[in-house]
């Protein structure tokens, strides 16, 4: 195996890691190669690139996977001692490098079903995978975030002499060095050892080292240096076949950032980016400042690593109606800076612009939205009463004056819960009392005699200002944060108060406080209310002698003294994000624990019926304005509990407006008793099903769902266009799981009937209610007919799954039966508009289109 | 001649109907006197009765999932086919009964 060849000693050797030749057995290599004098290069020969062995950088650039045969070659005065210690290590140590860091894997929750759209999966095109918190389509260009991006200032600095520039760098590789040194010494477990040291190596890396001198005697800055040594070398490495390999570039990256922090003393990890273009900002989770330190007129989606869907950021960007996606796995690495790409915040993808698949999917797509709006009713105006004559107030959730304007414009019956804190960040001193006066009182304005609940700032946790000086602490949601922090900071709750109160002048503003946990702490709000309004009074300010207070329910121990509460308060709001997350004693952003905090939980659902019930024994008011509210398949549940309000993001409005109109509360309440009852959460599902509200009102057919003169070039595409057409109907919120309902029967064996026609059809729940539709087109497409001939009629049928079998199967029964005769074909393909194909098809199939 | 019939597809929503309907149609043209029975989502409708089999010469099962009471056909001739075969090709269904 070993030989001389020329000058050098060599051997060969075949790569066995299923990873590749990654980051912690290269940085093991390099060590090992670094103990001797002599150069040490490796050669893979299956990519012919060399790589001196005593760089990580180097090693990983050369990009070895599994099976790559490799040549180790060593030369200089120590050779036969290095080639020993190598080739002992590539056949001793070098095989058990395998075994995977504990937790380096881990699942992200609640994703979905992870494939592409057919037509896109038939286009070959690849993408990335999330979970849609905030829905919408954005396209532009990938901007990472936490990423190296040095502040314009910074760039034009000139470099000083080169010496000097050089001696800089070596004092920042040295104290990054050193800091990982540091931590090495307490680790805190052997996952974090390993990182730590491949982090090292990168640092100590010679051709790091190398690029940066070479930067530096081109007269370029020590800073300028480190980015575009750092840019070469994560351009080097995100070029790799191995995901494992890419995802080292954040390592560099990381690396990099260091040194520039190093370099300037400061911290650029929060430096704000300036947008200038359309861009989708790619993070591993971003603080809620740093989002509104983003432009919104440039800020077209959001990418996020981390972070679960009910986390403060993903509320703010949810308000801002910007799409987003959270657990992208390895998004940094695997979106590159400054590619075009599309988020789909409704499939949940992150797809590459460019291809003429993706471009053609995403302009039918916008059209589709475009006509969705237009055509599903908006009712702005009358409250949401069910059928048996029960009033259920829709309320919004707000946290800016511009989105309780749009809340109003969706029909809100008011603002469930105005968040204030959002004033507070981001800037180095509390928000005036004037300047909070001024939103409030508009807001109450804007109102028009809809209440306006504001609640007192919720500050601490993970929303913090400089100017609080609060601590850092290990476990901010069990923290100082809410209501605990405002005896300290008591002149900030002072000025809301008086601000708050004095807009009360103004309409029906409510104030209501979070957090709340004892008596004693809602004593002390409303003491502070007091202190105010004496102030007020004295001053001659006019304000609302008789101000609503309310407390937020989210800490388990406020729903067993309620009956002290509702001694104390006029009205209580649900703020199910917090109150399941403590209840359940379950992380919400914890993707390992996400799944545990399901409001339908058993346990849950009970506690939530026993707090409503006992506030109304008291004869007072509960809302609810947690996130739990503003899915829209809760709403039997929430019906069934009595709630007198619920709060939602304004979107939602007209949607849960209308099914409420359509469910009975009777029925709601037996339905949420048997929910109550179950003992396994598969059944409360199947119950909450049962109980959506009936779709009965929607006829079989309409003229939306026929389409005539399709311009549809294959199977596909058809598919999609009928299902979009559901879609724009209302009559599917779920395209994805209807396509692959049809397309699965189709696997079965293709529908094509001959003569030119085929009956797609299926038994889904996707579709929300049992429906007929027609697509004609002008050319016809293969559709593996029985007769093998192409067909340019299509005819589907879909039916739900859960409904009474019986209910349209006769018209179904019919309509197949019909297909078979000739004069009713000949029929569907002379019609001439989809008006008249719509009165045709009723007649015929004996049905009402109303 | 009498025959009688049994469709059944997957999910029991259109090929059920459309081949019953084709059959039918089929049959008239040829002179048989046909029942077709068919076992979709509404379960089975226009059921085949003891003297319906009694009667008939053969059974033509066109169907995708196993036949409910299948029992009822012992003693009678069979003929079975995937479903696809009563829209693809009818005719050969009919004379494979003749044969």
């Amino acid at each position: 195996m070993t030989q001389r060849s020329g000058t050098s000693l060599e051997f060969a050797f075949v790569c066995s890691l299923s990873d590749g030749l990654h980051a912690r057995p290269a940085s093991q290599l390099a060590e090992v190669a670094n103990e001797f004098a002599s150069e040490c290069f490796l050669t893979n020969l299956r990519t012919g690139s060399v790589a001196s062995l005593k760089s990580v950088l180097a090693i990983l650039s050369t990009d070895i996977r599994q099976g790559d045969r490799c040549i180790v070659q060593v030369r200089g005065q120590d050779e036969s001692a290095a080639h020993a210690a190598l080739l002992s290590f590539v056949e001793q140590v070098l095989p058990a490098c395998d075994v995977p860091l504990a937790g380096a894997h881990t699942t992200t929750a609640g994703t979905l079903s992870r494939t592409l759209p057919r037509t896109l999966r038939a286009a070959g095109v690849k993408g990335c995978f999330g979970t849609p918190v905030s829905q919408g389509i954005g396209q532009g260009k990938v901007i990472p975030l936490n990423g190296m991006a040095l502040p314009r200032e910074l760039k034009t600095r000139a470099a000083s002499d080169p010496q000097a520039e050089l001696a800089q760098i070596k004092r920042a590789i040295a104290a990054v060095r050193a800091r990982i040194q540091e931590k090495l010494t307490h680790p805190q477990s052997p996952t974090e050892t390993a990182v730590l040291q491949a982090d090292l190596a990168m640092a100590s890396d010679v051709s790091l080292a190398q690029k940066l001198a070479e930067h530096v005697s081109q007269g370029k800055s020590a800073g300028q240096a480190v980015m575009e040594a750092g840019e070469f070398f994560i351009d080097l490495l995100r070029h790799s076949e191995s995901e494992y390999i890419r995802e080292r570039a954040l390592d560099i990256e990381e690396i990099c950032l260091q040194l520039l922090q190093e370099i300037y003393g400061l911290d650029l990890q929060t430096a704000a980016i300036e947008l200038r273009e359309p861009s989708v900002v790619v993070a591993e989770t971003l603080a809620p400042q740093q989002l509104l330190g983003l432009d919104r007129q440039w800020l077209k989606a959001l990418v996020l690593e981390h972070s679960g869907a009910t986390s403060h950021v993903v509320i703010l960007a949810r308000s801002l109606g910007i799409p987003t996606l959270v657990g992208v796995k390895s998004a940094r690495s695997m979106l590159l800076a400054g590619q075009e790409v599309v988020v789909d915040a409704i499939r949940g993808l992150v797809l590459p612009q460019g291809s003429p698949a993706v471009q053609k999917f995403y302009e039918r797509e916008l059209k589709t939205l475009e006509l969705r709006r237009e055509f599903l009713p908006v009712e702005t105006t009358g409250p949401a009463i069910t059928t048996d004559g029960k009033t259920l107030e829709v309320a919004a959730n707000s946290s800016s004056y511009e989105e309780l304007s749009l809340a109003f414009e969706k029909g809100a019956d008011g603002i469930g819960l105005f968040r204030t804190e959002m004033a507070y960040l981001q800037r180095q001193h509390p928000p005036s009392e004037d300047e909070q006066f001024a939103v409030y009182a508009e807001a109450a304005r804007v109102a028009a005699g809809r209440p306006v609940i504001i609640r007192t700032f919720d500050l601490g946790g993970d929303k913090s200002a400089p100017y609080l000086k609060l601590p850092a602490e290990d476990n901010p949601f069990l923290g100082y944060r809410g209501v605990r922090i405002y005896a300290e900071h008591h002149q900030l709750l002072r000025a809301q108060l008086r601000a708050l109160l004095r807009a009360s002048a103004f309409g029906q503003v409510q104030v209501m406080a979070p957090m709340i946990s004892s008596l004693d702490e809602v004593l002390q709000f409303k003491a502070a209310i007091s202190e105010a309004k004496q102030d007020l009074h004295r001053k001659g300010i006019a304000f609302q002698s008789d101000l609503m207070i309310g407390i937020m329910i989210e800490v388990p121990s406020s729903a067993f003294i309620l009956d002290q509460l509702c001694a104390e308060v006029d009205f209580f709001s649900l703020g199910t994000n917090d109150l399941n997350q403590y209840f359940l004693a379950a992380d919400r952003n914890n993707p390992k624990t996400a799944d545990l905090t399901d409001a339908l939980h058993p346990g849950f659902v009970r506690f939530l019926k026993r707090i409503v019930d006992d506030i109304h024994a008291a004869g007072k008011w509960v809302g609810m304005c947690g996130e739990m509210a503003s899915e829209i398949r809760h709403l039997p549940l929430l019906v069934g509990l009595g709630l007198d309000e619920i709060s939602l993001p304004a979107a939602g409005i007209p949607a849960v407006k209308r099914a409420v109109s359509q469910l009975s509360a009777a029925e709601c309440e037996r339905a949420l008793t048997a929910i109550m009852a179950c003992r396994e959460p598969s059944a409360m599902e199947e119950l909450l099903e049962r109980a959506q509200p009936a779709r009965s009102a929607q006829p079989l057919l309409s003229k939306e769902l026929v389409l005539l003169g399709s311009q549809s070039q294959d199977k596909e595409e058809a598919m999609q266009e009928i299902v979009d057409a559901f879609y724009v109907a209302g009559r599917t919120e779920d395209r994805q799981r209807l396509e692959e309902a049809l397309w699965s029967r189709e696997a079965v064996y293709a529908t094509g009937l001959g003569y030119g026609f085929a009956a797609p059809h299926c038994k889904s729940d996707a579709v929300i209610a049992d429906s007929i539709g027609v697509l004609r087109l002008i050319k016809p497409i293969d559709w593996g007919s029985v007769d093998t001939k192409p067909v340019n009629m299509i005819i589907l049928i879909a039916m739900r799954e859960s409904q009474n079998p019986t209910r349209h199967m006769k018209v179904f029964s019919r309509l197949a039966r019909k297909l078979m005769n000739e004069d009713f074909r000949g029929h569907l393909l002379a019609v001439e508009n989809a008006h008249e194909m719509a009165t045709y098809l009723a007649q015929q199939l004996e049905i009402s289109l109303h | 001649m009498k025959i009688v019939a049994v469709t059944a597809c997957p999910t029991g929503i259109a090929h059920t109907y459309m081949a019953a309907a084709r059959l039918e149609k089929v049959a008239k043209t040829l002179g048989f006197e046909i029942k077709v029975e068919t076992q979709g989502a509404m379960g089975i409708e226009n059921k085949l009765t003891e003297s319906d089999i009694r009667q008939a010469q053969a059974v033509i099962l066109a169907v995708d999932i196993a036949v409910e009471e299948r029992e009822r056909f012992n003693g009678i001739k069979v003929i079975q086919v995937p479903l696809q075969e009563a829209l693809k090709d009818p005719h050969s269904i009919f004379a494979k009964i003749q044969r």
